[in-house]
Parts: structure tokens; C-alpha cells; sequence
């Protein structure tokens, strides 16, 4: 078996409103093997982005990881102090976020941004470090690097933007890399060449990745394993084939019928209803409320993971007795 | 004996025979002596207060902002007033020497300057703190906090810088303002009498003003460029210094 990267285990980050305690991640596990590209899904609210959040320890005020274990190469991160932390964050853990033009510092030219966090984790001269610059910013396909580093985050594009803001995540060649929906304010034909420069560079580093998305188009194109999020819990876990064409839980089902697709006529299905309020979340299983296949059991009982197939995990009661339309009903 | 504006005395002469130009002139030492290090006593203040409240918000903030108000509400000039007098008594030597800069000061000024500086920093602190709350909102510096950067160095260089051009307005509005406050103070009587600010030759001569008039008319206006030109060179700068607006 290949070792973990990242193992999370019953990781509990709450914030602490003064409307009351907002659940937003509430006890989920999965791991992150070495090279993999795992897509972390689910809607908005569901705890994706805090989830990476929190294995970086930067939850913003007033939110707190409560439980848990984040195991980064076997050590646990919860249990590290601010400094290793801070020497771990852009060291070797890195995150890219979702808009690259309030990622970036206005202030400062894209080259002072860059070595900043070169400098910050290496020990390396001022000549090197330009040449770290140009190198990285040259690999992400920022045309001209040597003039352009000398500019503004405001005299850039919004795609050169997210390609500078994944150079300065690269810079110091992390071995784990959060991509918190890099591409949601991106056109759809910079979409995909910042989705294929991921890919490359990811190769290119031997990198692992958690790709954070709620478009299941991306999942099914960047990842090979997938961990579905559901209102702060795991609802599924599995390969990314096995989960477009064998879904088991119904929240998958779902989010696969809400996807529109052109080569099948067919009306798109919404999920009724909205992601639950988390400062008081559904009792028992947190789907049921919008789930088609509630029963009784699902109103009383928190389900738990169960394995179903080989790395096919999946947190439904009724898993047994229903049959879920995939998004490919006959095998390729 | 006093002398209207003339090509020898510009300014003309003081009731009691003093050139008014040449302490016109004098004063703009003392005028710029205080604008500058009460606004650097204030801003200095401000800054930390501001910075500390909004980046870490939550009691933090409740704590400063309420000392903050405390010293918005009270009357301050007449609180300066107050203490400049209780002050002024005590000071032993007749210069203090401002270390590094080598600059020597008037005793008597620089009670002034430091009780200007620690009464005025109320409205700039609440004006930082806001404009920390907003940039601490922007996405990057929670990129810059996964990058490894500590609070320090996330307030002082990736904050700080961006609210830069705010604080320059603000800066520059203040030296302008504590001109003004030390005339005031001058005026009233209450200034140090051994040194020729603008504001004390405005006192000196005012009970004469309506026959020696360019005794108070030509300090008047220098005081009035002065700010006025401090308040230009501010706007001025926070155009100079926004990236969007350089080429």
C-alpha cells in the first residue's frame, strides 16, 4: 500500500458565533496518498475550504479546531507550535485560492511577492532568488517573466494572475498542494489551461493535490479519487470512476443529476432544499431532510463510514437497499 | 517704534519695536518642529493602537476602542491647557535635544509638542483600525498566513503598505491640525513665552491688532499657507503612491 501524505481523522473545526456554534466541519476523515490528486466536493457551505484551512491551522477568528488528528507524514499538525507551523505553510504545505485578484498583495511587484516567500523558507542570495522567480514564473507560462516580474498585480489578467498566485504557492516546491477552486472566477478557456498547468506541475514536482471544487466536470477530469462533503461530514469516499458510475449515496446521486451534460437530453435535477443551517444540523443523517430515500432510521441515527466495494467507502444507512443512477450506467 | 510694512521691514514692526518678519521667519522653525513631531507622536500612537485593534479584533479591540473613545470625548484642548500649565513648571533645562536627529527644542515647546502628541491620536487610531479591518478581509493575507507569514510581519508589511497612502492623507492633515492646536494654545496664553511660535506672536500683539494689524495679519497668513500646503502635499503624495495610478 502506499503511504499517506495526509491523514485526517475526526477533524472538528467549529466557529463559535454569536448566533451559536456553526458545525462546519464536524468529524470527517480521509487520507491523501503519496501523488495522488483526491477532489474534495460538496457544496458551498460544506466544509471544503475549512477542511484545508484547518490542516494549514489558519481557521479565521472566530473559528477553532476542536478534535481531531491531521497526520502530515505521520506527525500530527494540531500538535505542532506556531513556528513549525508557519515553516510548514508555503514550505511544504501550500494553498492556492479561489480569486487571484484579491490573492495577491497590490502593493508590491510580482517579484517582491515571489521571493518574499522564497526567501522566507530558503536560504538563498538575492541573484538566486531572482532567478527562482523568473524560473517559476517562466514554468507556469507567464510570458516574458524577466520584464514582467517588475509589474503590479493590477496590470495583470485575471488567468496571469492565478498563474502567478500558483508560482508563489510552487515557489518553495511543497510536497501537498490545496487547490480551493482555482478556477471559479476564471473564464472557461483559461479554466482549462490553469487546470492543465496544475496537472503538469503536478507531475512535474511529484506533488500530491486536494483539488476543492463543486464543479463534478473538474473532479472527473483532475482527480482519481474523490471524498464527498456533505454539510460538514463525509458522506462518500471513492475512486473517481467508481463514484461517477457507481454512486452510493443518494447526495451523490444527486449532485451527479445536477450536472449538466450534452451529449445525454435529459432535464437537469435540482436538490430541493438548501445545505442545512449548522449551528443546529439535522439529526441522524444530515442528508435526510432533502434525501429521496429517507426512512425512520435515518432521522434518529448518525451514520457511520462503511466500506462498500475496494476504497469505495460511504456513510448511508440504506446503501443496502437502494439502487443509485450513476453517471455512465453501462461499464466503458 | 512700530512701523508700517515697508521695503526694510516687510511685515512691518511690533508695538514694541520687533520686526515681524524676521520672527515670522523664526517661527516657521518651531512651526514645523511642532507639526512634525506631534504628528510623529500621534501617528506612532495611532498606528499601534489602530494596527493591534482591528488585526486582532474581538476583547482586544472592545478594550482599545473604549480607551480610544475616552479620549475622543473628553475636550482636548482644554485638557491640553491644563496640562501644559502643570507642566511647563516643571521643566529644568532650558533645551532638550532630540537624540539621533540632534535637534534642540525649547523646553517649554516641547511639553507642548508631547502633550499635543499624546491628546491627538484618538480619531487616527479609529481611522487605522478601520482601515485594518477592511484589508485584514482581503483574501491575501490569508495567502500570505499559508505562506508562512507571522501577524507581525503580515501587519507591518502586507497591511500596513495598503493603507499607506490613508495614513500619509492622514499624516499630513495632522501636521497641519497640530499647527493650528499650538497657535491655538499660543493665543491663549498658554504656549512657552520664551519661544516665538507664530501662535505667540499672534498673543503678543493682540491687543494692539487694530492699529499694528500686520503683526496678526502676516503670522495669520503663514499659518494659513502652512496648512494649506501641508494639506496639498498630502493629497499629492496618496496619488504618488497608489500603484494604480503609477505608470
Amino acid at each position: 500500500m502506499v503511504e499517506s501524505v495526509l491523514n485526517i481523522e475526526g477533524l472538528k473545526t467549529y466557529f463559535f458565533t454569536e448566533a451559536g456554534v456553526v458545525k462546519a466541519v464536524d468529524g470527517i476523515s480521509f487520507n491523501l496518498k503519496k501523488g495522488e490528486s483526491l477532489g474534495l466536493v460538496g457544496e458551498s457551505g460544506s466544509g471544503k475550504t475549512v477542511t484545508a484551512l484547518s490542516v494549514l491551522r489558519i481557521v479565521p477568528k472566530p473559528g477553532r479546531i476542536i478534535d481531531g488528528k491531521v497526520e502530515y507524514n505521520g506527525e500530527d499538525l494540531l500538535k505542532k507550535t506556531e513556528d513549525e507551523m508557519r515553516r510548514i505553510r508555503g514550505g511544504e504545505i501550500a494553498i492556492i485560492f479561489q480569486d487571484p485578484s484579491s490573492s495577491l498583495n497590490p502593493v508590491y511587484s510580482i517579484e517582491s511577492q515571489l521571493s518574499d516567500v522564497i526567501r522566507a523558507h530558503q536560504n538563498v542570495s538575492k541573484d538566486e532568488t531572482r532567478e527562482k522567480v523568473i524560473e517559476i514564473l517562466t514554468m507556469v507560462g507567464l510570458p516574458e517573466a524577466e520584464t514582467r516580474i517588475n509589474e503590479y498585480p493590477h496590470q495583470f489578467s485575471g488567468g496571469m494572475k492565478q498563474r502567478v498566485a500558483i508560482a508563489r504557492a510552487l515557489a518553495c516546491e511543497p510536497t501537498l498542494l490545496f487547490a480551493d477552486e482555482p478556477t471559479t472566477n476564471l473564464d472557461v478557456t483559461i479554466q482549462a489551461q490553469v487546470l492543465d498547468l496544475l496537472n503538469d506541475l503536478k507531475k512535474k514536482f511529484g506533488m500530491s493535490l486536494v483539488m476543492i471544487t463543486h464543479d463534478m466536470g473538474i473532479i472527473a477530469n483532475m482527480t482519481t479519487r474523490v471524498v464527498v462533503l456533505y454539510a460538514g461530514s463525509v458522506c462518500e469516499i471513492a475512486r473517481t470512476h467508481d463514484l461517477f458510475a457507481y454512486p452510493r449515496h443518494p447526495y451523490t446521486e444527486a449532485l451527479l443529476a445536477a450536472v449538466p451534460r450534452l451529449d445525454m437530453r435529459k432535464t437537469l435535477r435540482v436538490i430541493p432544499g438548501n445545505i442545512p443551517n449548522l449551528i443546529e444540523p439535522p439529526s441522524g443523517c444530515r442528508f435526510h431532510p432533502r434525501c429521496d430515500y429517507a426512512t425512520e432510521t435515518c432521522k434518529k441515527v448518525i451514520p457511520v463510514l462503511e466500506e462498500v466495494g475496494p476504497e469505495h467507502f460511504v456513510a448511508c444507512h440504506e446503501w443496502r437497499n437502494i439502487r443509485l443512477k450513476g453517471e455512465m450506467t453501462h461499464s466503458e | 517704534m512700530r512701523q508700517a510694512p515697508s521695503w526694510k521691514y516687510p511685515f512691518g514692526t511690533s508695538g514694541i519695536g520687533t520686526d515681524v518678519f524676521s520672527e515670522v521667519i523664526h517661527g516657521t522653525k518651531y512651526a514645523l518642529y511642532v507639526g512634525i513631531l506631534v504628528t510623529a507622536i500621534t501617528m506612532g500612537i495611532s498606528i499601534l493602537i489602530g494596527a493591534i485593534a482591528g488585526f486582532y479584533g474581538g476583547w482586544v479591540d472592545t478594550i482599545l476602542m473604549r480607551i480610544t473613545e475616552v479620549f475622543l470625548v473628553f475636550p482636548a484642548l482644554l485638557l491640553i491647557l491644563v496640562f501644559v500649565r502643570i507642566f511647563s513648571l516643571t521643566a529644568a533645562e532650558p533645551f532638550w535635544i532630540i537624540p539621533l536627529i540632534n535637534i534642540q527644542i525649547p523646553a517649554g515647546l516641547t511639553i507642548v509638542i508631547l502633550i499635543l502628541g499624546v491628546f491627538n491620536w484618538a480619531s487616527n487610531a479609529r481611522m487605522i483600525r478601520g482601515e485594518f479591518l477592511r484589508v485584514r478581509e482581503l483574501e491575501f493575507t490569508e495567502a500570505e498566513k499559508a505562506l508562512g507569514a507571522s501577524n507581525l510581519r503580515i501587519i507591518f508589511r502586507h497591511i500596513l503598505p495598503n493603507i499607506l497612502s490613508s495614513i500619509i492623507v492622514v499624516s499630513s492633515l495632522t501636521i497641519a491640525y497640530a499647527i493650528l492646536l499650538e497657535a491655538a494654545v499660543s493665543f491663549l496664553g498658554f504656549g512657552d513665552p520664551n519661544t516665538i511660535t507664530w501662535g505667540q506672536i499672534l498673543q503678543e500683539n493682540f491687543s494692539d491688532a487694530r492699529v499694528v494689524w500686520w503683526a496678526e495679519f502676516f503670522p495669520g497668513l503663514a499659518i494659513l499657507f502652512t496648512v494649506f500646503g501641508f494639506n496639498l502635499l498630502g493629497d499629492g503624495l496618496s496619488d504618488a503612491l497608489n500603484p494604480r495610478l503609477r505608470e
